[in-house]
This record gives structure tokens, C-alpha cells and sequence, in this order.
């Protein structure tokens, strides 16, 4: 789902870019100290994975993409503040080798995908793991697709309202709202099906090596 | 004058990238813009076609979707004339020039020299990307292993089993070689605070 560059006005892309650095920042603060020898080769490996998943991707009418991201799964694991971390670093190198997503595009995709995609998933997951884990992991991988695609179409939706010439044309992406929504939302319903799916084989992969960190299984505090 | 470091150079140039973006952001005359990537690709000489053909590769599909959209849009709506096509040239030359900067800025910069002042990241990143060629190697490994063991085209079953190992060591040796890599960092004393 990503947004490519010069779609975005710089109306939007400079003020997100303020917003994800402080974002970033408080990601990275005391990070070192949250990371050992045994973590951070789980992180690189699952950062990895989640890089070639969003390289499978297919293009949607809307002006996007439509793929799995990974983020559900970096955050159930790690939690929310290296997941956050990890994705951007993910999302900067999709942009740079294979001009998947953009630079300056990356803010907003980080933001959308990676902090409010990933912060769904973790709320889904606290919330219904005292019923039911596997549910609660399939619906927050889900939870944070839907989030995600949902933030990006209203972004994607309202640069005809920012930027635009003084006969209504458009300056960067043309399609309003009408278009957007259901553009993004539609396709990464069943997107976030197979993302959901994945996400709790790797959870289950993850389980049976003892990665899950405490003693009552929760996650990592963000 | 005196050449700048390696490092300085890196920031430099990432520098004059954040600032070109900032600038394309800014310009909405397809002439302009035509005449901006002619320029680039003067500049870029012998890596101008490679650079091209993977920037369209990229751009490409997206780009289409969207202006062919737009076309069918306008068209629809009775719209269609001399300020489609701006708008058209005008966001494709933009997308083109931006994805070519990108690709370009590559070619000239090591990424993690030049994220050398945030510590965090470059980790990070270091072993993001010794873990994704991990990756690279053992699919390839595996897809001409896969290919010698059946002459004929497999079955949707086999294929299924083949994914599920491949999928399964994929992760088991990825673990392993950024084990491998931390530890490495371990003793040079990465994790120290």
C-alpha cells in the first residue's frame, strides 16, 4: 500500500515529516538498551522478511499498491517502538532499491503502516488474547492492514482538497475520497486475509522457540 | 580546494537530494520538468539508460493506473482537454525524475556511510540487509535445486511441500546468520551502552 513519490503534496509530506521525526525519535530513545545479542537477530530476521513481503505487490486502480506488510507481526514480537523503527528502515530501503513506496512518501507510509498499523495490531491483541491467542493474533495482523490502508487512503483522498490549480486540477494525486476508500479498502480486506494467515504461522514459528517474552506471554511493552 | 571526507561527502549528497525533492515538490510546468531530466540525464552519462529503464520499470505500472484512470475519469465526466495532458505529463515527468534521483543517489552514495550519525538505524539495517541477502541466495538455491529435481512441470502439491520447507529453513538460516552477525557486533563491543 504504499505511496510512491510525487503523489503528495508538499503540503503533506514536509509537516509528516516533522511528525514521524519526532515519532522516530521517540522510537529510538533507550532502544539499544531494549536490544541484546539474542533480540536483535530475531528483528533483523523478521525485518527481512517483512521487506520481501512488501515486494510482492500488486498495483491497485486507487494510485497504490497492494501487499503484506509484516507490521503485525514485528510488533506482537518486539513491540510497538522497534517494530515502528524496523518498518521505516524496511520502507527506506524499498523505496531507495526498487523505488517501491518513496522518499518522499516515506514519512507518511512509516506513520500510516508502521506506528498506527502496528499500535491496531497491539491493541487488537491485548484485547482479545485473554479469550482466544490465535484469533487475537489473526485479528490484529488483519486490524493493522485495515488501519493502515485506511489512513493512506484518507491522505492519498484529500490531496485534491490541498493542492489543486485554480480551475480545480489537480497538482498531485487527482482521485477524492469516492475513489480512495474503497480503492484501499476493498482489496486489502482479502490482503489483510493472507497477511493474517501468514502472521500467525510465524507467531506459531515464533512460540515454539520460546521468542514470546513474558511469563504471562504478552509482548514487549511499547 | 581540498576533496571533502567520504562521510561528509555522503551527508553532502544525501543533502542535495533531500533539497532537489524538496524543489520537484515545488515545480508544476511539464516543460520545466522535461528539460530538469534531460539535464539529469546528461549528468548521469554512461548510468543514464540503466538508471532509465529501472526508473520506468518502477514507475511504470503504478503510473499507468493512475493516469489512465484520470484519462477515463475526465473522459467520463466531460473534462477531457489541454489540462489533462498537463496534468499528465506533468506528474509522470515528476514521479520519473524523483524514482531517477533516487536510483542515481544510490550509485554515488553508501547508505550507511551516510546513516553513519544514527548509530540505531545503521544496526538495524546493517543486518536487515545481511539477512536479505541472505534470503536472496537461499531462494535462488533453492528454485534451481526445485527446477533440477523435476524435468517436468511439478504438480501444485509438490510445489506447496517445496514452499513450506523452503519457507520453514529460510527462517532457521536467516536466524542463524544474524546470530552469527550480532555476536559479531557483541564482541566489538556494539551492545555496550
Amino acid at each position: 500500500m504504499h505511496i510512491p513519490d510525487g503523489f503528495l503534496s508538499p503540503q503533506t509530506w514536509i509537516p509528516a515529516y516533522g511528525l514521524a521525526a519526532g515519532a522516530w525519535f521517540w522510537a529510538a530513545r533507550d532502544l539499544r538498551q531494549r536490544l541484546d545479542e539474542s533480540t536483535v537477530p530475531r528483528l533483523a530476521m523478521l525485518t527481512a522478511l517483512a521487506y520481501g513481503l512488501g515486494l510482492i505487490m500488486v498495483p491497485l486502480p486507487g494510485g497504490s499498491s497492494g501487499h503484506a506488510l509484516g507490521v503485525a507481526l514485528l510488533t506482537l514480537l518486539f513491540g510497538l517502538r522497534p517494530a515502528f523503527l524496523a518498518y521505516s528502515g524496511v520502507l527506506l530501503l524499498q523505496a531507495l532499491l526498487f523505488g517501491a513506496g518513496g522518499v518522499t512518501a516515506l514519512a507518511v507510509n512509516a506513520l500510516a503502516m508502521g506506528l498506527a498499523g502496528g499500535a491496531v495490531a497491539l491493541l487488537l491483541f491485548r484485547l482479545l488474547r485473554p479469550f482466544q491467542e490465535s484469533l487475537a493474533v489473526l485479528l490484529a495482523a488483519w486490524g493493522s492492514v485495515m488501519a493502515g490502508a485506511l489512513l493512506l487512503a484518507l491522505v492519498l483522498g484529500a490531496q485534491p482538497l490541498i493542492a489543486s490549480r485554480a480551475d480545480g486540477s489537480p497538482l498531485f494525486f487527482p482521485f477524492a475520497w469516492s475513489v480512495t476508500l474503497p480503492a484501499m479498502l476493498i482489496p486489502h480486506a482479502l490482503i489483510g486475509l493472507g497477511e493474517a494467515a501468514l502472521t500467525l504461522l510465524v507467531w506459531r514459528y515464533a512460540r515454539r522457540r520460546g521468542w514470546v517474552q513474558t511469563a504471562a506471554g504478552s509482548p514487549v511493552t511499547p | 580546494m581540498s576533496r571533502p571526507a567520504p562521510a561528509a561527502r555522503e551527508r553532502q549528497l544525501l543533502a542535495a537530494y533531500g533539497a532537489a525533492l524538496v524543489a520537484l515538490s515545488f515545480l508544476h510546468h511539464p516543460g520545466l520538468l522535461a528539460l530538469l531530466l534531460a539535464l539529469v540525464l546528461l549528468a548521469a552519462r554512461g548510468d543514464a539508460g540503466p538508471l532509465l529503464r529501472r526508473s520506468l520499470g518502477a514507475t511504470l505500472v503504478f503510473n499507468l493506473s493512475v493516469s489512465l484512470g484520470y484519462l477515463l475519469l475526465q473522459a467520463w465526466q466531460g473534462k477531457l482537454g489541454t489540462g489533462t495532458g498537463h496534468y499528465l505529463l506533468t506528474m509522470n515527468l515528476r514521479v520519473l525524475l524523483m524514482v531517477f534521483l533516487g536510483f542515481w543517489l544510490l550509485t554515488r552514495v553508501n547508505l550507511l556511510q551516510a546513516l553513519a550519525p544514527w548509530p540505531t538505524a545503521t544496526l538495524i539495517l546493517t543486518l536487515a540487509l545481511g539477512q536479505i541477502e541472505t534470503y536472496r541466495r537461499l531462494l535462488s538455491d533453492f528454485r534451481l535445486a526445485f527446477c533440477s529435481r523435476h524435468p517436468a512441470p511439478p504438480r501444485l502439491g509438490a510445489r506447496l511441500r517445496h514452499g513450506a520447507s523452503q519457507a520453514g529453513t529460510l527462517l532457521d538460516k536467516s536466524l542463524a546468520a544474524s546470530t552469527e552477525a550480532s555476536q559479531a557486533l557483541r564482541s566489538r563491543g556494539a551492545f555496550d551502552a
